[in-house]
């Protein structure tokens, strides 16, 4: 990986719950190499999950027959993963995220803390235009 | 190509507390022994309640809303509620959901036990 157009790496994976685990493992294992901290590394395994999920559940709705793709590339300081649905459904952002005292007195439902964890647990992300549906990017510093 | 996570859920009691011990991942297919196990440890009349988790590489935000249920009918049931186990990560995960206000994080079970039954 000494080469710097090297530094990047493209994943894609079927719609179904579980196959998120395997491009976890395999972003983290590249995270690793590319010298990420431990600690880092647990955050972005845990923030590639979500980012996975939700494109799974709602950007793809759930269907097996659409795909999402991850790319992942070094940019000087920090590591930049991009999670890519096809756009089953167009991801809107909500301003009324239930917190876990809202939840609990049955307020709403008990799920929903996926993108409250993206946005603690990297350094920066956000949704940009993607090529056909959803991007979600996640940055992680060095 | 089946995917479902490996947990394996088992209940016991020790020194006054019903322990629920989860090995393994912890998602949405997790749902269904969680909720069993609970509702065991609750019929058979259990004020404390111990989740303790053991080699738990892996626990989402689907996982986490079966714990933020688990916490709405201990609330309910009038029981009291604590987590052990957990690594440092996920221990941080549990702080940043809000989770660790409805249940004392303790590092292992005897600790828990102890803790438990204190407050």
């Amino acid at each position: 990986m000494s080469n710097p157009l090297n530094n990047s790496m493209d994943l894609s994976f079927p719609s179904e719950l579980g196959y998120e685990v395997i491009a976890r493992d395999a972003v983290s294992a590249f995270a690793r190499r590319l010298g990420l901290s431990a600690e880092r590394v647990e955050d972005l395994k845990t923030a590639l999950s979500e980012a996975c999920i939700n494109a799974i559940e709602h950007g793809n709705s759930l269907r097996p027959d659409l795909r999402v793709f991850i790319h992942c590339h070094l940019e000087p300081d920090r590591l930049v993963i991009e999670v890519i649905d096809q756009g089953a459904t167009e991801f809107v952002a909500r301003d009324n995220v239930l917190s876990i005292s809202e939840k609990i007195a049955g307020l709403g439902s008990l799920r929903g803390m996926g993108l409250m964890l993206i946005s603690q647990l990297c350094d920066e992300s956000s949704f940009v235009p993607g090529p056909e549906g959803n991007c979600m990017r996640l940055a992680f510093s060095r | 190509m089946m995917l479902e996570d490996e947990l394996t859920v088992s209940t016991r009691e020790r020194d006054g507390v019903a322990i629920i011990d989860l090995v393994g991942d912890v998602t949405t297919f997790a749902e269904e022994k969680i909720n069993a196990a609970y509702r065991e440890v609750t019929n058979n009349g259990a004020r404390f309640v111990l989740l303790n988790f053991r080699q738990n590489d892996y626990i989402n935000s689907a996982g986490i809303a079966i714990l933020i249920g688990i916490v709405t009918e201990v609330n309910r049931n009038n029981q009291k509620l604590a987590v052990s186990g957990l690594s440092q990560h996920f221990q941080k995960i549990f702080r940043m959901v809000g989770l660790a206000q409805y249940a004392e994080i303790y590092q292992n079970e005897d600790e828990a036990l102890v803790g438990l039954q204190k407050g």
